[in-house]
């Protein structure tokens, strides 16, 4: 076990726990506190397997998102402290949300169990580089990503024309 | 990171702790003697003896003695950590500016990136405490706060977009040796608009509004005292620190001047106490804006301007090359 | 404490906010910022030159001197009629009760008794004089109107400037003879009179022609009294010597 071996191990934990507390926790404004631990682990997973770029737009992307989703949960719950049990989610809910949980988590580690150890990358000199991930991503990959701004795109003036036009009924009858 | 020794780590750690500690003090200490010159007083006179230099650290002696408070029906856990959530964003960023080439606590390749991202964590701290406090006036500057930094959070990515594309790097090193001097009229809007998108992250005048003291008490922090309060305030500071040393850096080409090779880093410091004095300046002249017209502003004309800096600056990239 | 701060600096009142206008735009624009009254027009043209101003303001207002009284380190210097406390010339005192009566919150106590002075005559009557036993002023309770000081017949109660007399209790704000006293040192002496105005009553009276003399008995030996008069601010309008040029 190398340095790099335990800080993976403990970031990676940290990562598992947090996600988990995150969809267990009763507080609405915990669960998101606990989404930002998750994912601001998950920044340094890819940290620590050096890919700095990818760490840090993680933070950068998923942070922002973590603000506004706090501010939509304390906006439509009345920001309560403590728990709130009657906008908790029914028992049925629950437990269809973990079987279908347990099953991806099958699926995800049925898929990448098997090729553990069979390939090994020296991580003290990083094969991609910033330079390589812009490269990629604005020659290779430039047409999905330019068609996945475009969906954010078209979703983003959707939800504006949905909003219109419901105000727009509503104010005419 | 891989090249250092561990004890080169921990000295890199030491001083960029220091820098923490001492450069926020020293921001606050100019605060109380330049505002108190500009509005015809003379600020603190006594502690330390010469001109009250010992100001600052009299009063964190004096947060230390305070009873640590938390409210009865607040989220305790919550509330105890909202501060340091405040406050390790910015000792993050401090650690990646560059002051010289060499000078820097981590180097980092994506280090403007960074900077950006950890800025956008310690707002969490402020909506953890605002919410946490189970006050009706902390809720409300925290919603205010987290408003405006999702308003401002844009144009502020988009002009450092212009700058890392005007060097061709994300690297504050990188960005600082490509500046020439024609930067300051071809970034000049962009330079306008980091700045004020700065003031309005950092909560300063005139975008005040998360503590709006004659509306709602001191916003997220009411509830706080002792040394958490103390930690609210230092991140404020911190937070100025960091960003008149960003601009800097940015827009100011860094160490560029005289002697660069030896005394680069005290004019990036040297830089960054004059966009410090700018910010404590406008903080003694300028009202309160209200919550809409600070929107207003960010959407109306920080944005706008921000896209089209990223044009110009494209263009001027493109007609260099 | 800070007995210059409500005087305006007259370098304040000369300079006022207008002059930081341009040359051609409108001087009226002080309040920067309001489009109001339809002069200036709307949005950036309205606020940018209030934002600058504000800052030209600070700015040259760093450049000043400062308005802080550093209290402890450097005396106040308070005007002369400063109203800071009421010290007592108890030589004066008639114990005529005059100022307890008129005080409006009843902070004067006073004590005396009556003494028999024995005839100054052979077969005179004896006459009863007032002695003072106790006078003393509570300050938690006064006021500072002043009412007692000019309702004093005798001119026994006078205006100190001295104001460093705070005490931990209150209850030790109730000040007595000797205190009241010893602050007659601190008294300023009554400004100069104007030029042209009449003499002063006890001068008039020390110009007459003496009476009569009279054996005076049992007359107080002067006391530390108050200071004089300063001398009159325009000695020509009181010719000491006849005029020597004939003029009137």
């Amino acid at each position: 076990m190398t340095t790099r071996d335990i800080v993976f191990v403990v970031v990676g934990v940290i990562t598992a726990l947090s996600g988990l507390l995150a969809v267990s926790t009763r507080h609405v404004v915990h669960a998101a506190l606990w989404l930002l631990v998750c994912l601001g682990s998950l920044a340094g997973c890819y940290i620590v397997l050096g890919q700095e770029l990818v760490g840090i737009v993680q933070l950068l992307v998923y942070v922002g998102a973590i603000v506004v989703l706090v501010l939509f949960a304390l906006m439509l719950t009345r920001a309560p402290i403590g728990p709130q049990p009657d906008i908790d989610a029914p028992v049925w809910q629950r437990v269809v949300a973990a079987l279908l949980g347990a099953a991806t988590t099958a699926l995800v580690a049925a898929a990448t169990l098997p090729v553990i150890g069979q390939q090994s990358v020296d991580l003290d000199t990083p094969v991609v580089t910033t330079q390589q991930i812009a490269s990629a991503i604005f020659g290779t990959w430039v047409w999905p990503f330019e068609l996945l701004s475009v969906l954010l795109l078209v979703a983003l003036v959707g939800a504006f024309a949905v909003s219109r036009v419901v105000l727009a009924r509503r104010s005419r009858s | 990171m891989s090249g250092l020794t561990w004890l080169e780590v921990v000295l890199r750690a030491v001083a960029v702790l220091a820098a923490f500690l001492v450069l926020p003090l020293l921001v606050g200490q100019t605060e109380h003697k330049v505002m108190a010159h500009m509005q015809g007083r003379l600020g603190p006179m006594y502690a330390g003896g010469f001109h009250g230099w010992a100001q600052l650290l009299a009063d964190g002696i004096k947060f230390v003695q305070k009873e640590d408070v938390v409210p009865a029906r607040a989220d305790r856990s919550a509330f105890r950590l909202a501060p340091g959530v405040a406050l390790v964003p910015y000792l993050v960023a401090l650690a990646v500016i560059p002051l010289a080439p060499g000078v820097v606590g981590a180097k980092v390749d994506a280090s403007a990136l960074l900077v950006l991202a950890v800025i956008g964590v310690g707002i969490i701290g402020t909506l953890m405490a605002g919410w946490a406090s189970a006050n009706k006036y902390s809720l409300l500057g925290a919603m205010r706060a987290a408003a405006q930094l999702v308003s401002y959070e844009l144009p502020m990515v988009l002009v450092v977009a212009s700058v890392a594309l005007a060097a061709g790097t994300l690297s504050l090193v990188g960005i600082a040796q490509a500046w020439t001097p024609w930067w300051l009229l071809w970034q000049l809007p962009g330079a306008l608009v980091f700045f004020v998108a700065g003031l309005a992250e950092l909560q300063r005048v005139p975008f005040d509004m998360p503590v709006a003291d004659s509306e709602i008490v001191f916003g997220p922090y009411t509830e706080y005292t002792g040394l958490r309060f103390a930690f609210f305030l230092l991140a404020e500071y911190a937070g100025i620190v960091v960003m008149a040393l960003l601009f800097a850096v940015l827009f100011l080409g860094g160490w560029a001047g005289p002697w660069a090779a030896t005394v680069g880093w005290l004019w990036t410091l040297l830089k960054g106490l004059v966009l410090a004095v700018v910010v404590i300046w406008f903080r003694v002249s300028w009202p309160r804006l209200r919550e809409d017209q600070l929107q207003r502003l960010a959407w109306v004309w920080l944005v706008p301007i921000a896209l089209l800096q990223l044009a110009v600056t494209a263009v001027g990239v493109v007609m260099m090359r | 404490m800070t007995g210059n701060l409500d005087r305006p600096d007259p370098d304040d009142l000369e300079r006022p906010v207008v002059d930081l206008s341009p040359p051609g735009g409108a001087p009226s624009k002080v309040k920067g910022g309001e489009p109001d009254g339809g002069r200036g027009g709307s949005g950036l043209s309205g606020i940018l030159p209030g934002i600058v101003q504000g800052l030209a303001t600070t700015a040259r207002t760093m450049t000043r001197h400062t308005h802080t009284a550093e209290y402890p380190d450097v005396r106040p210097q308070l005007p002369p009629r400063s109203r800071g406390v009421i010290a007592l010339l108890d030589e004066n005192c008639t114990s005529c009760m005059l100022c307890a009566r008129e005080c409006p919150d009843w902070c004067i106590y006073i004590d005396s008794h009556k003494e028999e002075l024995p005839p100054t005559t052979e077969g005179g009557r004896a006459r009863q004089r007032n002695v003072l036993d106790r006078f003393a002023i509570d300050y938690s309770l006064c006021m500072y109107c002043g009412i007692c000081v000019e309702v004093c017949p005798f001119d026994a109660l006078f205006w100190s400037p001295e104001f460093e007399y705070a005490e931990l209790d209150i209850h030790d704000l109730l000040h007595e003879k000797p205190r009241l006293s010893q602050w007659m040192a601190t008294v300023p002496a009554p400004p100069a009179l104007d030029p042209g105005s009449a003499d002063p009553a006890e001068v008039t009276a020390a110009a007459k022609p003496a009476r009569p003399a009279r054996p005076v008995r049992g007359e107080r030996a002067p006391g530390p009294g108050r200071p004089s008069r300063p001398p009159r601010a325009d000695p020509q309008q009181t010719p000491p010597v006849p005029p020597a040029d004939g003029d009137v």
